[in-house]
């Protein structure tokens, strides 16, 4: 087992230099740069050149690739060329937003979806059943600027209310940032509810069809007993791995969640980034998001040991 | 009983106290459209976005008024011994926020900031100081500025916050970049910046200008990119005002709490044409071109109405503006349109790209001309692209059509010669006519406003006869704000002025 960590932590040197590299070259090809951005109508060949200098944009390419991750082992992520702000410790910060708006979303996603997912499996074709699938279907296909919007319209339409405008953080003032987090959060939660939900029927009424089941009913076991802990158990497997990759998702993919709500999370900072061509940012940025996926498929790969004894890594 | 009834009553009183202990805070919440891009250091930073925080912040030595005269800021008077001095006479009480009295020395200091080409500051274009030759200090209060030759527009163009006074300690203090620093002397000061989510900035208490002075503890800047979040954010009473776009209008035409402020903008849209690419190159097309527009129709649906028929001098340039209403290109002809074409060689037409982005009121204007085109047998390919595409495309002069809005300044050296005097900066059409260079200069060379206007306007005449450009509209800009917002008269000069304006409780 330590051995297979220590084996897929080293898989992780390749995968980020391959995503270094992509990031690159993706920055290169794409038009527009960092510094017509600053410059704006202003621009000027002497000025152009002045600040393709002073951001180190005149080197050779290669040179600028190797001088930035040659930083970036050492931890250094390097600046932003817009704010000349160190990057590292701005992700750091955008992380625990994100991190708490996805893990939010999750526990929303959960409450929601296990409990319906369950009953769907076990009222199979029944109205209940057919319900929880529409309900699913819609929180799959709506897409979340839609409901964002439309959510926001209806309280502020309904109940004259708009959630604070001034991001608070979690430690600073818990009420008002979860009434921050809320909306965002079950937007995001519903959507990802939705595939949770047809999972769970789906991997549920596989396990219940199995033998072992007829048999743990024939013991007599209550039917409690049976489905959480020999049927639901057994179907989480397929479930865990869906939201591992959804919560990976999450950290770079709430960025349009981020943007109509105001939240200073990840998202926005790539976006921010991407948008204005600044390199250090979406190197970081993508980089830290390719690791922390990455680091989250781990998890789930080690749990998968915890949920069904069967798998081991040696 | 009694006593209990007692401390009741007691705890009442004092809980109906206590709010107005407390005093609400007097605070005013402006919804924005975009955050701050890359901070707030006024002489390298152009982002229209940031200039509503720097221009809070900082000041200049003059200021432009809405009609476009020259009145005083941080100079109190000023004096021009000949075409190229100039003496400016600095009032004395001005502190910057670290608490340091300003002096002729720190005037001295930002320009010299400004022409070091190591900043890399805008402002260092002979649109702005870049004719400046030396500063000198007279004496504290006095500073003597020198030029390398006649620039008639200068004293206008050091209204700009690229020409802003800073704090040499503030940007030593912080490795010569003021992106994230404040070294100003304005009514407010840098408060907390939250990248994405808020700006604020608090009121000074010592700024020089009493009629100037905050009328707020602080302003806070809400980035609300989504428009229909920003519309409910106000709604809701969440932000106090909000920057607006001409579709937010009709929806709150019928809510007696929301109020519209407008002005109109010296900006303008319209159609710049490669007259370096075929068959742009041929002015019979550009002529067509011009006739096939129906000017009226754009302005409805890309400005949902609220815009003026404009040149690129436009009316809100006052004296300077050259009437286009009457000019021959102005209403639409498709005969006539058509018979250009075919005497130019294309009797059927020809396909072309058209280059939009940036901007709705961009993307809306190029797709009415697309139809509008196609009754002349022009197919145009709409190209919408990211801003990043649209800037390689400005710079790089690589488009056959683009559709632009450029801001017409505050004089006509920016309106005429920025965009279309040979080799300038601007001028992304590589437009090259002897006679228009000629005027221009002859108009920077004298201080002759009379001469000036003769100059401008027969260089804006031959450049609408030329046809190179098919400008459209300048349009109304727009902010909605709760009905407690009082005193808050935005003008094309200064578009985020805050002085005097109060929240009615």
């Amino acid at each position: 087992m330590r051995d297979y960590i220590i084996r897929r932590l080293l898989m992780l040197i390749p995968i980020l230099i391959g995503v270094s590299i992509a990031i690159f070259v993706i920055m290169q090809l794409i038009p527009g740069d960092v510094v017509s951005g600053i410059l704006g109508i202003e621009e000027t060949p002497e000025l152009r050149a002045m600040w393709e200098a002073k951001l180190g944009l005149d080197k050779p390419l290669v040179e600028q690739y190797f001088s930035w991750i040659g930083k970036a082992v050492t931890g250094d992520f390097g600046e932003s060329f817009r704010t000349g702000e160190p990057v590292f410790p701005e992700i750091m910060k955008r992380f625990k937003i994100s991190a708490e708006l996805a893990l939010l979303a999750c526990v929303i996603a959960w409450i929601i979806a296990l409990p319906l997912g369950i009953l769907s499996s076990l009222k199979r074709n029944s109205v209940i059943d057919r319900i929880v699938r529409v309900v699913a279907l819609l929180g799959v296909s709506v897409p979340n600027f839609a409901s964002a919007t439309l959510l926001i319209l209806f309280f502020s339409k309904a109940f004259n209310y708009y959630s604070p405008v001034k991001y608070v953080g979690l430690f600073e003032n818990f009420g008002t940032n979860m009434e921050i987090m809320i909306l965002p959060a079950f937007i995001l939660g519903s959507v990802m509810a939705g595939s949770v939900m047809r999972m769970t029927r789906s991997s549920m009424l596989e396990v219940l069809r199995q033998d072992y089941i007829k048999a743990v009913r024939a013991k007599g076991a209550p039917e409690r007993v049976t489905i959480f802990r020999h049927a639901f158990k057994n179907s989480s497997i397929p479930i865990v791995t869906l939201i591992g990759m959804q919560i990976g998702g999450l950290m770079g993919g709430t960025v349009v969640i981020e943007q109509i709500f105001s939240i200073p999370g990840l998202g926005q900072y790539t976006l921010t980034g991407i948008s204005q061509r600044d390199f250090p940012v979406v190197q970081g940025c993508v980089l830290f998001i390719a690791f922390v996926y990455v680091i989250v498929n781990l998890l789930v790969d080690i749990l998968y040991t915890y949920i069904d004894p069967r798998i081991s890594y040696s | 009983m009694k006593k209990l009834f007692a401390l009741v009553l007691a705890l009442a009183l004092a809980i109906s106290l206590m709010p107005t202990a407390l005093a609400e805070e007097n605070v005013l919440k402006y919804g924005v459209d975009a955050d701050a891009a890359g901070g707030f250091d006024p002489h390298t930073i152009s982002a229209v976005a940031s200039m509503r925080m720097i221009g809070q912040m900082y000041n200049t030595l003059v200021d432009v008024d809405e009609d476009l005269n020259v009145i005083p800021e941080l100079a109190t008077s000023w004096e021009q011994p000949d075409d190229v001095t100039y003496i400016f006479h600095l009032a004395e009480n001005v502190t910057f926020h670290s608490g340091r009295a300003m002096t002729a020395e720190d005037v001295k200091y930002s320009f010299e900031r400004i022409l070091d080409p190591e900043v890399g500051a805008l402002g260092n274009s002979s649109s702005y100081a870049g004719d400046i030759d030396t500063v000198e200090v007279v004496d504290p209060y006095t500073v003597k500025i020198t030029l390398k030759n006649i620039n008639a527009p200068f004293l206008a163009n050091l209204s700009s916050s690229y020409c802003s006074i800073v704090d040499k300690d503030v940007v030593e203090a912080n490795d010569g970049s003021l992106l994230l620093a404040d070294g100003g002397t304005g009514p407010y000061t840098l408060g907390e910046w939250v990248p994405d989510n808020s700006v604020t900035v608090k009121a000074f208490d010592n700024y020089f200008d009493e009629a100037g002075k905050a009328t707020f503890d602080a302003i806070e800047f809400y980035v609300l990119t989504d428009a229909s979040a920003r519309l409910a954010a106000l709604r809701t009473g969440a932000v106090d005002l909000i920057s607006a776009d001409t579709a937010m209008l009709d929806l709150v035409e019928n809510d007696d709490s929301i109020q519209t402020v407008s002005y109109q903008s010296r900006n303008y849209t319209g159609l710049f044409l490669n007259v370096n690419r075929a068959p742009f190159d041929n002015p019979l097309v550009r002529q067509a071109i011009n006739l096939a527009l129906d000017r009226e129709e754009i302005i409805e649906f890309a400005f949902n109405g609220k815009a003026t028929i404009s040149g690129f001098v436009p009316a809100s340039l006052g004296h300077w503006a050259v009437d286009v209403t009457e000019n021959e290109y102005y209403t639409q002809n498709i005969e006539k349109a058509k018979s250009l074409l075919a005497e130019a060689g294309y009797p059927d037409g020809f396909e072309t790209n058209i280059i939009v982005g940036l901007l709705d009121s961009i993307r809306d204007t190029g797709l009415v001309v697309e139809q509008q085109l196609a009754e002349i047998g022009i197919k145009v390919n709409v190209q919408d692209v990211e801003r990043g595409q649209y800037l390689d495309a400005w710079n790089g002069h690589d488009f056959d059509i683009m559709v632009c809005q450029n801001g017409a300044g505050s004089d006509p050296s920016r309106a005429v010669a920025f965009f279309f005097k040979t080799g300038s900066s601007a001028n992304i059409q590589d437009y090259s006519n002897a006679r228009v260079d000629e005027l221009c200069e002859l108009a920077v060379a004298t201080t002759d406003t009379a001469k000036r206007e003769e100059y401008y306007k027969e260089a804006t005449n031959i450049i609408l006869d030329d046809c190179i450009v098919a400008i459209v509209a300048s349009p109304q800009e727009y902010f909605l704000a709760s009905t407690a917002l009082q005193g808050f008269a935005p003008n094309a000069s200064n578009a985020n002025n805050f002085a005097g304006v109060t929240l009615a409780k």
